[in-house]
């Protein structure tokens, strides 16, 4: 109980430092997101038809999710240089494989029998990709949007270590000081941060689905 | 009979719309085409039916045809046009293309997906709206009722409905049609074959079809090519021609048992002369109705009501048993049919009739004669004459013009 009432007394102390950096780390999650959206969906319709380019596609894509997050971050300030373009290309490479698998999986899923008639009326394949494929395959590919943006969410804290915005530098400046009075708070405010942050933008993503579906389709 | 002469018999009738001149198609790594130089013409505003056993390349004719499977070789003309090398797209919206998945698409709704094509052609609003609503009409389903409802939400009847409605939205010349009721159980196949065939009546489209099953060839084709292995024409004939004289043995064997039965299924109780069975008003007395049973050689009289519609079949045995009225004795009218009603249908009637002649009723219920025995004895003897006749008068042509060998 004890812990309980010094823990808010930290928060309300600290909120408006706290909601700043919620902020940054909303932001930071929803730029990399973004860009991953653009980038998997483009790289998913050009493979989708392919086999080979395919499978080596994704293969790349999920390297790249294997790869330790602090060594990654790390390697990319040698490009990038510290703060926010290095989180943000990390944030973006992480994201990739739920997107591109998805809308892969998603633009395979769409019944053959469909394609042929809108073949068969003659639609052209950007009219038959955009009329008909995509709004068909729509829900997978928001999924595979939500899932990376979750995992975004978790990952982003460690974009602290190189100087990038968000949640992470509480974390961080919390683990230095361990053994202080303050410490276990410092640390776990943000981890609610991130904790909230995630839950949300999942809500946020269910919800766009549903709004974004065509009722034909639930 | 060469493959010349098979493919001009179809010219002899009206305007072609589409002929097919060595089409080929191989794939790679086969020895065999699947279609090997098929050379055939389509009349203008006929439904011509490819049917043949499965694999025999029946179905990648259909789609060389709107070019959804490209041929290796020989042309395509539509219209006199050689559109073997067109735009495929511009060539697919002058063909509607009906297939048996249907292939609705799921997240547009029934108006949506019948619009497409006229939204692709850019039509104005209006008139697209106009256009559906038009449509769903013509395949017998209320607009208000089904224009905002999803694929989803109907049953495969009308699933099948709104496809042949959305084929027909741009209103193209050429149907291309691939099984289109093959999914669909017994009964509603049975009357989607008779929807669409007055439908054609109506809207008078060259309709290509393809199908395994030689019964519905019959019902549904003006003419009928019977194909064999990579799509070679076996016979290419009116569905008459086919039962009553087949080209060779695989023809016969393709048709099965009972091709004088399948001929029925091409004439309807309007086209034969009906037989005539003894009736009498249902208020007539008992000696009245034993006076028309007497002048009569049948065995049973009808009784009708004040608008000539049937009550009652009565024999001389109901006639002797004084103790009921007429109206309650004797035997309730069964086996009604209706002048579109095909003579094979009439026959499945009568034959579950406990009389044994099918009651004939117009659109008001009212008495119009009977389809007896006789009456199916006597079109099939018929048939065979005219289809006898015919093959005389064309083997006769064919020797004339056959040149000199000298």
């Amino acid at each position: 109980m004890e812990f309980l009432k010094n823990f808010r007394t930290y928060l309300e102390f600290q909120s408006e430092e706290l909601i700043q950096a919620t902020i940054e780390h909303a932001v930071l999650v929803l730029i990399s997101i973004a860009i991953a959206t653009v980038i998997g969906v483009g790289l998913g319709i050009a493979i989708y038809r392919t086999d080979r380019p395919a499978k080596l596609t994704l293969a790349v894509v999920g390297t790249m999710l294997t790869i330790p997050s602090f060594a990654l971050f790390g390697l990319l300030t040698e490009p990038f240089g510290l703060g926010a373009t290095a989180a943000v290309v990390a944030l973006v490479m992480y994201a990739l494989l739920p997107i591109v698998r998805n809308t892969v999986v998603g633009l395979r899923s769409v019944d053959p029998a469909v394609i042929e008639s809108a073949t068969g009326m003659g639609m052209n394949r950007w009219q038959r990709l955009a009329r008909i494929e995509l709004p068909l395959a729509w829900p997978i590919i928001i999924t595979g949007v939500r899932v990376s943006t979750v995992i975004t969410v978790g990952i982003a804290a460690i974009a602290a270590i190189i100087n990038g915005p968000g949640l992470g530098k509480d974390i961080f400046r919390a683990l230095a000081r361990i053994g202080s009075p303050f410490a276990v708070y410092q640390a776990l405010a943000p981890v609610v941060g991130v904790i909230f942050l995630g839950i949300t933008f999942d809500v946020f993503f269910l919800v766009l689905r549903r709004l974004t579906t065509s009722r034909g389709l639930r | 009979m060469t493959e010349a002469t098979k493919a001009q018999r179809a010219h002899s009738d009206g305007e072609v719309m589409i002929r097919l001149e060595k089409l080929e198609k191989r794939y790679p790594g086969q020895k065999q085409p699947a279609v090997s130089e098929l050379t055939m013409e389509i009349p203008e505003g006929e439904i011509v039916i490819l049917v043949g056993p499965s694999g025999c390349g029946k179905t990648t004719t259909l789609k060389m045809i709107n070019r959804v499977i490209e041929p290796t070789s020989g042309r395509i003309l539509l219209e006199g046009d050689d559109v073997t090398n067109a735009n495929p797209d511009k060539l697919r919206r002058r063909m509607g293309y009906v297939i048996q998945q249907i292939g609705l698409f799921p997240h547009m709704t029934i108006a949506q997906n019948i619009a497409l094509v006229p939204r692709l052609l850019e039509w104005d609003k209006r008139r697209i709206d106009l256009r559906v609503d038009e449509l769903l009409d013509l395949v017998g389903m209320d607009p208000s009722k089904y224009r905002n409802r999803y694929p989803k939400e109907l049953s495969g009847g009308q699933r099948q409905r709104v496809g042949v409605a959305r084929a027909l939205s741009a209103d193209p010349p050429v149907m291309l049609m691939d099984e289109p009721f093959g999914a669909i159980d017994p009964i509603t196949r049975d009357r989607l074959q008779n929807e669409f065939l007055r439908l054609q009546e109506e809207i008078k489209k060259t309709i290509v079809f393809v199908t395994h099953d030689i019964d519905e060839a019959i019902k549904m084709g003006d003419r009928i090519a019977i194909l064999r292995d990579e799509s070679r024409i076996a016979q290419y004939d009116k569905p008459e021609h086919i039962l009553s004289d087949p080209a060779d043995s695989f023809v016969e064997d393709f048709i099965g048992r009972g091709a004088s039965l399948k001929g029925l299924n091409l004439k309807r109780v309007r086209d034969v002369e009906l037989a005539d069975w003894p009736t009498a008003p249902q208020t007539a007395s008992r000696g009245e109705v034993l006076e028309a049973l007497r002048r009569s050689d049948q065995g049973a009289v009808l009784l009708l009501d004040e608008r000539r519609r049937p009550r009652r079949w009565v024999d001389a045995r109901d006639l002797d048993r004084t103790d009921k009225p007429l109206l309650e004795t004797g035997l309730p009218p069964e086996a009604i049919v209706r002048p579109a009603t095909t003579l094979l249908d009439a026959l499945n009637e009568m034959l579950k009739s406990r009389v044994a002649c099918a009651i004939v009723v117009d659109d008001s219920e009212a008495y119009q004669g009977a389809v007896d025995i006789d009456t199916i004895m006597e079109s099939i003897q018929s048939m065979r004459a005219a289809a006898r006749d015919e093959s005389r008068a064309l083997a006769g042509a064919e020797i004339r013009t056959r040149p000199d060998p000298s």
